[in-house]
């Protein structure tokens, strides 16, 4: 390192994750998360160079620990969680962000659009330390209602404004939409799709760009954008503003569209050096997530891929943490590196804490399920674990080795009395001790 | 005439006919597949279960739920109302596994009360009663088990899980395997057990002829069972499985050529990478018999959520071509299931069969996903109750405020959107 680079990195002025990984530098995130995922750190910092993965820490998310996301790591699971207009109450919602890290998520992301938004955001980074994201369009769409009176009223702005103010608060990941363009609309309004656009901050846009008949600026200000990002070391999530939200939609050809123009602006964040993942559906069959997966990686240069769901069927209300279990495990196998969980109350309701609960330990199963397949170091030694101690009837070791040990200790403990090992199918000879005694083997139960 | 005679013989009974319009398949290629062995109606003459169910080839997967009376728990009222919560959840077949209490008053009790295919399976009562008797499972003798078939055929048992692969000349494979769990299958435990003590072939295996002449009098449709079943994602697809499953196809041919309808057990734990295949194999070496799998369960770490890990396994190995799914429920690997854990056990497996049965193109499948995905465009609640997989879930859920809309004063941008789209307006 030459003496002026060691400034910069002292400083750490202008340089990003990505920057300090191009130079060759190991930081002490890269040597931190290379041991954690059983990397060397020349390895993580060659995939962080590359794009290929991303470490999410804001510079001013001051007490925020480090998680990376993308190619060769453990898959990783993201928990959302916000007040709402209806429903502001900051302690339940930060009970909520504790939930779900006891529970194993990775990341949280901020979603309030009720109450002083403000003021939560500060107080839910100050006290996590998991990465917390946000998408900056809501707020700025309910701080226009109550400016302008609408959300179409929006000035532009007020929209960069809005991501400068999140980013300077810490925010670590940013979902903007600034893969929405008017052409892309017009190709979505000529396919006819069942359900046009689901997502909110997409639907904003969408109203906002049609009610003012002009482009949208988040894409015709990207540089704008990416200096902010940079600025932060903000990772940023290209936002999925038309990503399918029902099977029949999925990769129809405004999806891919949009995924073409997500391409583009991947380009364009790596060249500035900002860390970029881009985001992805949503309602997929199954059949289709390996082709959803590939287009993706294919067309976006291979940054990670920030996945909701999948969701594999639009006929389980109350079950999307199940339906998004068997869509993530797919898709973690065909190559997406972060899984935004689904909760029992998706499509119904705000998810209660123990929806998040159920949500994030759901969404596990799923990513973990892949993890195995995708040789990720553990992933195989922990089942193998499992199945040693179940083989030993070791029940305590089960219990601990098990993916909510307290659910595991809950079921088990009422209903099992204590010591509950003895057998009278055989009397005197247990079948079991004789298949035992000719495979070499101890004996198990029957 | 067996229902595979009838069919090779283009006999088409109304069973036929209405199997093939549930299931929206041409009569004449159910009838087909029936007599070809690639479709199973499991069908006792003495249950002709009201909502009979066809498994295999171009049909939707189905799903099979397991209750039973258990040395702890022996109360046949709770076992009963396991079967309603698992038909008010919606399977399409139940398995009475019972191995303790009056096990003859539980079967015809539960065939009583099920109008859908019932299935067993006997060794576990015949070593339970000679345990009773004879004070151990290995004084068990061939005709102990036949006496128990004949009885349990006798009484209407549709489908009848058997451990017939299971012979002498597996066990050097097995013991080579070095396996983290050897045999996990209870009955096939017991019957290893049995034939390592007396150094004795596997009577379910050397006597087949008199298995399928008991099942073809009384139409059971047979269900070979794996006893090489993996009970460790370590485990699967080792020599001893893949050499059982060589033999459940030579048992194939000899049960077709016998007239007699047969499909087989498959996994277990099963890593997501190796379904496919395990799914695949079966339907090679089986001679493309229906394949009806436990779970599988995808991964070891989630007791608890165990229908979780299922659903995953069931999804991927439905899609691969696995005709029916034995459910898991939250309870597996951890405690007896209890009525809640029937029920999410069985909505789980629905959820995994109709994920698989979009990927296989089902007819109606996707359909039903249109159905509802256009009634939450047109915000028609009462649309999306009557379409959601378990309706009677979704009470407790839409009582709630809707959770985001605070009223643009001046144009509401779903309208806005919704105007360009030419829709009703959205809700945000």
């Amino acid at each position: 390192m030459t003496k002026e680079e060691i400034k910069n990195m002292n400083g750490e002025i202008k340089m990003t994750q990505l920057i300090k990984a191009r130079k060759g530098i190991i930081t002490p995130e890269v040597e931190r998360l290379a041991k954690l995922e059983g990397l060397t750190s020349d390895e993580l910092c060659e995939k962080v160079a590359l794009g290929r993965v991303v470490i999410m820490k804001n510079k001013n998310h001051k007490n925020g620990i480090a998680v990376a996301v993308g190619e060769g790591l453990r898959t990783k699971v993201n928990a959302n969680i916000g007040t709402s207009p209806d429903c502001v109450d900051f302690e339940d919602e930060l009970n909520k962000m504790r939930i779900a890290q006891a529970a194993g998520a990775d990341a949280i992301m901020e979603l309030s659009t009720g109450g002083d938004i403000d003021a939560f955001r500060r107080k839910l980074l100050s006290t996590c330390t998991m990465p917390v994201g946000s998408v900056s369009t809501y707020q700025a769409g309910m701080e226009s209602i109550a400016k302008n009176g609408s959300i179409v009223g929006m000035k532009v702005e007020d929209m960069f404004e809005m991501i400068e103010r999140q980013a300077a608060d810490g925010i670590d990941f940013m979902a903007i939409h600034s893969a929405l363009t008017r052409p892309l609309i017009e190709t979505l309004r000529r396919q006819g799709r069942v359900t046009d656009i689901v997502s909110r901050g997409g639907s904003f846009l969408t109203a906002w760009m049609f009610h003012n008949d002009q482009e949208n600026p988040l894409y015709t200000q990207f540089d704008r954008v990416l200096e902010i990002c940079k600025k932060y070391d903000m990772c940023l999530s290209i936002g999925d503003a038309i990503r399918p939200g029902c099977i029949a939609d999925s990769l129809d050809r405004a999806q891919v569209q949009g995924v073409i123009i997500a391409g583009e602006l991947v380009k364009r964040s790596l060249d500035a050096g900002v860390q970029v993942m881009v985001e992805g559906p949503g309602h997929v069959p199954l059949d289709q997530v390996p082709a959803t997966i590939m287009l993706q990686k294919q067309l976006c240069h291979r940054v990670p891929y920030y996945i909701l769901g999948t969701l594999c069927t639009d006929i389980a209300p109350g079950y999307d943490h199940i339906t998004g279990a068997i869509g993530a495990t797919t898709a973690a196998i065909a190559g997406a590196n972060f899984i935004c969980y689904l909760t029992p109350a998706e499509h119904l309701r705000l998810p209660t804490a123990e929806d998040v609960h159920t949500g994030v330990i759901a969404t596990r199963i799923g990513c973990h399920a892949a993890d195995i397949v995708n040789k990720v170091k553990g992933a195989w030694e922990w089942d193998l674990e499992m199945a040693h101690a179940r083989k030993a009837l070791d029940w305590n070791k089960q219990i601990e080795l098990s993916i909510d040990p307290p659910t595991a200790r809950r079921i088990r403990g009422e209903r099992n009395e204590e010591g509950d090992e003895a057998c009278s199918m055989c009397g005197g000879f247990c079948a079991m001790k004789v298949v035992g005694e000719y495979l070499g083997t101890t004996e198990g139960k029957c | 005439m067996t229902l595979m005679e009838m069919a090779q013989k283009g006999q088409e009974i109304p069973l036929f006919t209405v199997i093939a319009q549930n299931e929206q398949m041409d009569v004449q290629l159910l009838m087909e597949r029936v007599g070809t062995g690639r479709i199973v109606i499991p069908y006792n003459i003495h249950h002709q279960p009201k909502q009979a169910q066809g498994f295999g080839l171009g049909l939707s997967t189905k799903v099979s739920a397991s209750i039973g009376l258990d040395a702890d728990e022996d109360r046949l009222e709770d076992e009963l109302f396991k079967a309603d919560e698992a038909i008010r959840a919606g399977t399409n077949a139940i398995m009475d596994l019972s191995t303790a209490g009056d096990m003859d008053e539980a079967r015809r009790a539960i065939i009583k009360r099920v109008p859908l295919p019932l299935g067993t399976l006997p060794v576990y009562q015949a070593f339970a009663e000679v345990v009773r008797t004879k004070g151990s499972a290995l004084a068990l003798e061939p005709e102990d088990f036949f006496k128990v078939m004949e009885r349990q055929a006798a009484d209407g048992v549709d489908f009848m899980a058997l451990h017939s692969a299971l012979h002498t000349g597996l066990f050097k494979t097995a013991k080579e395997d070095k396996r983290v769990l050897n045999l996990v299958s209870r009955g096939g435990t017991l019957l290893m057990g049995w034939m390592l003590y007396h150094n004795k072939e596997n009577f379910l295996y050397t006597m087949f002829d008199r298995i399928l002449e008991i099942a073809k009098k009384y139409e059971v449709t047979l269900s070979l069972a794996d006893a090489m079943r993996p009970g460790a994602g370590a485990d699967s697809l080792c020599g001893s499985q893949v050499e059982e499953l060589t033999v459940l196809g030579q048992l194939v041919k000899r049960s077709r050529h016998a007239g007699v309808q047969i499909m087989i057990k498959g996994p277990g734990h099963t890593p997501p990478n190796q379904i496919a295949a395990t799914v695949q194999l079966q339907k090679q070496v089986c001679h493309g018999a229906p394949y009806f799998v436990f779970g599988p369960v995808s991964t070891d770490v989630a007791p608890g959520y165990d229908e979780i890990t299922a659903a995953i396994g069931g999804a991927m190995a439905s899609a691969a071509g696995a005709d029916i799914l034995c459910y898991v429920t939250p309870a597996e690997h951890i405690a007896y299931p209890n009525a809640q854990d029937v029920y999410r056990g069985v909505v789980a497996a629905r959820i995994a069969a109709h994920v698989g049965d979009l990927a296989k193109g089902c007819p109606g499948a996707e359909n039903w996903d249109l159905q509802m995905s256009q009634a939450r465009r047109e915000q028609d609640v009462e649309a999306q109750k009557k379409l959601a997989l378990d309706q009677d879930r979704l009470g407790d859920f839409h009582a709630s405020e809707k959770p985001f809309c605070k009223k643009c004063e001046k144009g509401c941008a779903m309208a806005v959107a919704g105007e360009f789209f030419q829709e009703l307006p959205w809700e945000c």
